[in-house]
């Protein structure tokens, strides 16, 4: 899911914002926090295992169920925010991809069995898909009795048209992995098909097959191991060709999950139903246990936590959308075991990072003494402490797989305020004691106090800094231009899927240095560039991971692109009869596939 | 009659002409591109320039400025449907209507400010009638000191603490809600109730004191005294001749706490989670939404505009002097 | 107020039964932050129907709160009142709140002197004039407007079927005063207080109000009780005059013994700086030097004694240490023998006076 461009990074960015209090004047929780970071490690533990894909067995319906579900009810659930997008196309979001899982079904689907093992399934397809030549081919076969909403039955004509709609113009939200591998890098796939299938062209058969009503081939330019994966992804759930309404299907889509839309009043309100038409038995991922699903938006993160901390009336049925607790409220919550045994914690797949703008800073020495110089441990203090997340040593998330956690190659562990001396030192050896530094910071609360921590470990590490507060709407889009100007600047970037290979690529390979890309630091190493494109090649998952922590080893050790300042976090409450509630890593949200209502 | 009319709406028309012409200009002057809210991960300057042509920001700004007026008065196409005059354009951001959605706020927003606004007007001027009425006495001085302290309590500082004593910790009433009043004038009563004793509280304790310092004003003016060597009882005087007086004031200064009577509902929907067209207005300027903005704006603006006629025919109303014609 | 001063005397007592209007030892004193301000200190008169008492005297010399007194208009939270107001055998000091409204604007009514600012601009002159009628007699709305014409016409302004619904700012000054003067009497009152109704006024108007008020005296027997700084109105309106200084009587007398033997120095002094058509007008005015005096700080003896020119003519520094009384009947407050009184006004005032 991208945390970057979207009013919900913005929630979810406020809802640590306040954080700025929380834990710090708490002097007795010094115990309480070392418990707390077992727990986190062991989530982390859990949530680094690599994942799974299940058998074709293991793919069919019905889930397996929750324990203790009980039947009914309505889950009443608060949001700062509107969904951003419900046709699943332009889906890229974590907050329309929480409601994806329950709404919409692509070929293959994520999911956290009861054990807590985590797998790729097959969904609408009978299996994960079948690859003959190490990832190049891709083929798929629709299970039976698969229906939409209306009832009426889903084809390979309506998998074609899904991905053949992502070509359109219109589309320019969703995830593009698919289009790139099928038709050509960065937009040059657009070439491929540039109306969609609107105007009666399609994709060629050496490209998509379609050869029966069941079966579905993709043909890759290259081998791409992950492809399941990709498929998983809220942006290539099946819209069926026949109720495709184009730029209308964003409010009114068509539900092949177990719920539907019941009623949408666009910016208050989002209420979902049971889809009568959909049948447990094709699915192994979903369950259908409450009755509505009532989404109420405009609740600020404060008025959400004081709705559910008070657990009165319908609140008792109650859950964030996608907003953690307050940091104003972590205190209270935390201090009262009651309310404890109501919250749910986990790692988000952010991991944030400052970026060293690499045009602009040349020498590795100076990179490297503003990395030992940096305290991390001030940094999350100020946004959430350890609810809200915990020191980087590297720049890749516990919830990658291979997750090292005691990486620790400039000492960010074992000297969470920072190592000046080094610095210091570091600095002297390159020559440029005094040099300044144009550092950028956004405007909230949180930027604008690890502004000055950022500050004063700088000038104390021999930089002149010149701070330059930023508007936080257009963050991205003013660090993003490449000559941004800056020297240094935070920025976040979380996985698509459990791998390395969607976040190495995107973040420093030196090739997708343009405006806009999220290239941050400039990168543009060699070795970088050329490991990437053969790590990207490796069709074994296992070997892939492998290699991938090589080159983020090399990354941060040879190169140091950005410092690594922090993973965040996720710690959200419900209301007592809130049932099955649980963390769900996918979406770093609830599994709404589990949740029911206590009677 | 006809020629006053005519010439306020001239001159509305040319101020709203003037508001969403700079509207439009300081948008595009203000970092931040819109489409970089919807560009994706894969962004680039292709994927820029497409976002721009589906929303339309690949025109010159004049002619996007054009378009958009044009839409006023004639309506417009959208691939999402058609849009009737008065099109507002479609949201960059939810791509809704425009025209739509501020329909849809506006009843919160009406119902906020109007409910505010008789909460202030009768609680703020008839305690500063008692408070006129008995002036000098302990009444008085209780009225005037609880106005002062009441006068520096802002929404966002006094709607939580409000939320978490009725609200939150005693359960008396439920979180503050908009019903439209169709669903029930009680449903709708209860569920603003909160939010407008908060709004007006501020507006309730300045209107206190003015209306007591200008009732107190008004009764020592000579034709009040004048009716009384009539013969007029006290009681009578008071409400016919100090009260008519003392609108006069007040309804000049309530012409200008209008706008900021429509500040105070941004404030109050932002405080107590009510979608109206404040939370729309904040969220348009965040989301980087032009048409959103623009709607806001000229509906903003057209209401005050027509708020203000109103204050002009109640000043006509209550003093003669002022009558046209 | 002090068990030391003494009140002024009664007036003359005329003959037969009980005066229509009868003010004794009237003391109205307002409590300010500065202190005891003695607005009226001690003043008795009488009034008889059909006749017109002219008061004169200075701003601040006591005469509209005086009649702000008899009107029971003063706020009993600030004013502190004694002394007694009979009016028709009637005591109004001390009356409830309900019989003085009875009595305002129906047996009694009050002409103010500024109509532009006595009217009230909101209501139509019609409404005003009938109001007072329709609680003081209990007409109907449409009788009070026939009557509210039928005042209008009688004042004089032309077209009152139609000037009826005219609001006040469309009135001219002196339609205004006459408005005023219609609101007034439309309860024929029998006592009329005039507090300056002509002062605003252009000189024709003021003559044609005059003339007016005098002819609604002649049709109804009203007592007037005339207020006034311009002793030219007073010679044209009054039967007799008090002239008032420093919240007191200082002379009192029939039109004619006041304006023609003056009694009191301050008296001499107002008909001195009084401009007449006849004079040469390179000839000086001789106004009155100094201020009025202080009512907070009123000064001992006579209060008029810093201004006064005699003070050297009485022995042994009287003038600064006594308070002269006022005599009943035809008389004036000082210390000055009868002669002196009479030799000083020939001989020194008069001539200047022609």
């Amino acid at each position: 899911m991208n945390p970057i461009r979207s009013r919900t990074t913005r929630a979810i960015a406020v809802a640590f914002v306040a954080g700025s209090l929380a834990l710090t004047g708490c002097s007795e929780g010094s115990k309480d926090k070392k418990d707390d970071k077992t727990v986190g490690q062991e989530n982390a533990k859990e949530q680094q295992e690599a994942l799974t894909f299940a058998t074709a067995e293991e793919s069919t319906g019905p889930a397996e169920p929750v324990k203790g579900a009980q039947q009914g009810g309505t889950l009443t659930v608060y949001s700062q925010d509107d969904v951003s997008h419900l046709d699943p196309g332009q889906i890229y979001v974590s907050d329309a991809g929480l409601l994806s899982t329950i709404l919409h079904r692509g070929l293959t689907a994520n999911r956290v069995n009861n054990d807590g093992t985590k797998q790729v399934a097959g969904d609408l397809a009978t299996d994960t898909g079948l690859t003959e030549d190490g990832g190049k081919t891709w083929k798929y076969t629709l299970k039976d009795g698969i229906t939409d909403e209306d009832g009426d039955p889903i084809t390979s004509k309506d998998v074609r048209h899904t991905f053949e709609r992502q070509f359109a113009p219109f589309i320019t939200d969703g995830p593009s992995y698919i289009q790139q591998w099928l038709a050509g890098s960065g937009t040059d796939y657009r070439k491929a098909l540039p109306d969609g299938p609107f105007k009666g062209k399609h994709l060629p058969d050496t490209i998509l097959e379609t050869p029966d009503d069941k079966t579905v081939i993709f043909h890759l330019q290259s081998a791409q191991p992950d492809f399941p994966q990709a498929l998983a992804m809220a942006g290539y759930a099946i819209v069926p060709e026949k109720k495709d309404t184009k730029e209308k299907y964003d409010k009114a889509p068509k539900a092949l999950g177990p719920y539907k839309i019941g009623e949408y009043k666009p910016g208050k309100s989002l209420t979902l139903v049971k889809n009568d038409k959909w049948d447990p038995a094709t699915d192994s991922v979903r369950r259908q246990m409450v009755d509505k699903f009532y989404i109420e938006f405009n609740h600020d993160p404060g008025d959400i936590d004081k709705h559910i901390m008070s657990d009165r009336g319908v609140d008792q049925a109650a859950i964030a959308f996608t907003g953690g607790i307050d940091t104003s409220n972590v205190p209270t919550v935390t201090k009262d075991k009651a309310m404890m045994a109501r919250t749910i914690q986990g790692y988000q797949p952010y991991v944030w990072q400052l970026n060293m703008n690499m045009d602009r800073i040349k020498d590795k020495k100076v990179r490297d003494a503003i990395t030992y110089a940096i305290p991390n441990g001030e940094l999350v203090r100020i946004d959430g402490g350890s609810y809200g997340g915990e020191i980087a040593g590297g720049l890749l998330a516990p919830t990658l797989p291979g997750f090292e956690a005691k990486y620790d190659p400039f000492n960010k562990l074992k000297k969470p305020t920072g190592d000046i001396e080094k610095a210091k030192q570091l600095l002297k050896e390159a020559g440029k004691v005094g040099m300044e530094l144009k550092y950028a910071y956004a405007n909230t609360p949180i930027r604008q106090e690890q502004a000055v921590v950022i500050e004063n470990a700088l000038t104390e590490a021999g930089f002149k800094v010149s701070k330059q507060e930023k508007d936080q709407a257009t963050w991205y889009e003013q660090m993003g231009k490449i000559k941004n100007g800056l020297d240094l600047y935070m920025t976040g970037w979380g996985q698509d899927w459990a791998s390395p290979g969607t976040v190495i690529p995107p973040s420093y390979d030196g090739t997708q240095i343009q405006d806009g890309a999220s290239n941050y630091s400039h990168i543009n190493d060699p070795k970088v560039n050329s490991e990437i494109k053969r790590i990207s090649a490796i069709t074994d998952p296992a070997k892939a991971s492998d290699e991938w922590n090589k080159l983020h080893h090399y990354i941060v050790e040879q190169v140091n692109p950005a410092v690594p300042l922090y993973f965040t976090k996720q710690f959200m409450i419900q209301g007592s009869k809130v049932g099955g509630a649980e963390y769900n890593s996918f979406t770093s949200y609830y599994d709404w596939n589990k949740l029911y209502v206590k009677k | 009659m006809l020629q006053f009319l005519l010439r306020r709406t001239i001159g509305a028309l040319v101020i709203l002409l003037l508001i969403s012409a700079v509207t439009f200009v300081i948008f595009f002057q203000l970092p931040g591109d819109p489409a970089y809210l919807s560009c994706g991960k894969n962004c680039g300057p292709a994927q820029i320039d497409l976002i721009h042509r589906n929303l339309g920001l690949d025109e010159s700004i004049p002619v996007q400025y054009w378009e958009f007026m044009k839409g006023i008065f004639v309506g417009r196409t959208f691939e999402i449907g058609q849009c009737d005059a008065p099109c507002l354009g479609v949201s960059f951001h939810s791509r809704e209507m425009v025209w739509d959605t501020i329909v849809d706020r506006f009843p919160t927003t009406l119902s906020l400010t109007v409910g505010g606004f008789v909460v202030f007007l009768v609680v703020g001027l008839g305690t500063g009638m008692i408070a006129a009425w008995k002036k000098g006495t302990l009444i008085d001085k209780g009225f005037s000191s609880l106005s002062l302290v009441l006068s520096s309590f802002q929404i966002y500082f006094l709607g939580p603490i409000v939320m978490g004593l009725v609200v939150w910790n005693h359960g008396w009433l439920d979180a503050p809600k908009y019903f439209p009043i169709t669903d029930g004038v009680g449903k709708w009563f209860l569920g603003l109730l909160i939010p407008w004793l908060v709004m007006s509280t501020i507006f309730t304790a300045q209107y206190t004191r003015l209306m007591r310092s200008t009732m107190i004003e008004q009764l020592q003016e000579e034709h009040v005294r004048t009716a009384r060597a009539k013969g007029m009882s006290r009681v009578y005087v008071f409400f016919r001749y100090a009260t008519r007086g003392a609108m006069i004031p007040i309804v000049t200064i309530l012409g200008m706490d209008l706008s900021g009577l429509l500040g105070g509902a941004i404030v109050t929907e932002l405080t107590f989670s009510l979608a109206g067209i404040g939370r729309l207005a904040v969220e348009s300027v965040t989301n980087i939404d032009l048409p959103l903005t623009m709607g806001v704006m000229l509906v903003g603006a057209t209401f005050i505009l027509l708020l203000n006629v109103v204050v002009d025919a109640a000043y006509a109303y209550i003093d003669p002097r002022v009558r046209l014609g | 107020m002090t068990t030391l001063t003494k009140t002024e005397g009664v007036p003359a007592q005329s003959d037969g039964g009980d005066p229509f209007l009868s003010v004794r030892d009237l003391r109205v004193h307002f409590s300010t932050e500065d202190g005891l301000v003695k607005a009226v200190d001690g003043l008795s008169f009488d009034l008889e129907k059909g006749r017109t008492l002219g008061i004169v005297g200075e701003s601040g010399s006591g005469k509209s709160v005086t009649n702000l007194s008899i009107l029971g208009l003063h706020n009993p939270e600030f004013a502190n009142i004694t002394g007694q107001i009979t009016l028709d055998g009637q005591e109004l000091i001390g009356a409830r709140e309900k019989t003085l409204e009875r009595l305002r604007g129906n047996k009694m009514a009050m002409i103010f002197q500024d109509p532009l600012t006595a009217l009230s601009p909101f209501y139509t002159v019609g409404r005003q004039i009938a109001e007072p009628y329709m609680k003081h007699t209990g007409a109907s709305k449409k009788e009070a407007r026939a009557r509210a014409i039928e005042m209008l016409d009688k004042v004089g302004i032309p077209q009152p079927k139609t000037r009826v619904d005219d609001y006040p700012h469309q009135f001219s000054g002196g339609m205004r005063q006459r408005a005023m003067i219609a609101m007034a009497l439309v309860c024929n009152p029998e006592l009329i207080i005039a507090d300056e109704p002509t002062t605003a006024l252009d000189v024709t108007v003021q003559a044609q109000i005059l003339d007016l008020l005098k002819d609604l005296q002649q049709e109804f027997g009203s007592a007037i009780i005339f207020i006034t700084h311009d002793l030219g109105v007073i010679a044209d309106m009054a039967d007799d005059i008090m002239v008032m200084y420093g919240g007191r009587a200082v002379e009192r007398g029939t039109r004619n013994e006041v304006l023609h033997a003056p009694r009191h120095p301050y008296s001499w002094g107002l008909l001195s700086s009084m401009p007449r058509l006849t004079s040469d007008v390179n000839e000086k005015l001789s106004p009155i030097p100094g201020t009025p005096p202080s009512l907070l700080n009123p000064p001992t003896g006579c209060p008029f004694h810093p201004r006064c020119g005699f003070t050297d003519e009485v022995p042994d520094g009287r003038c600064a240490s006594e308070r002269p009384e006022l005599e009943p009947g035809r008389a004036a407050a000082c210390h000055l023998t009868a002669d002196q009184k009479q030799t000083f006004f020939i001989e020194q005032i008069k001539p200047r006076l022609v």
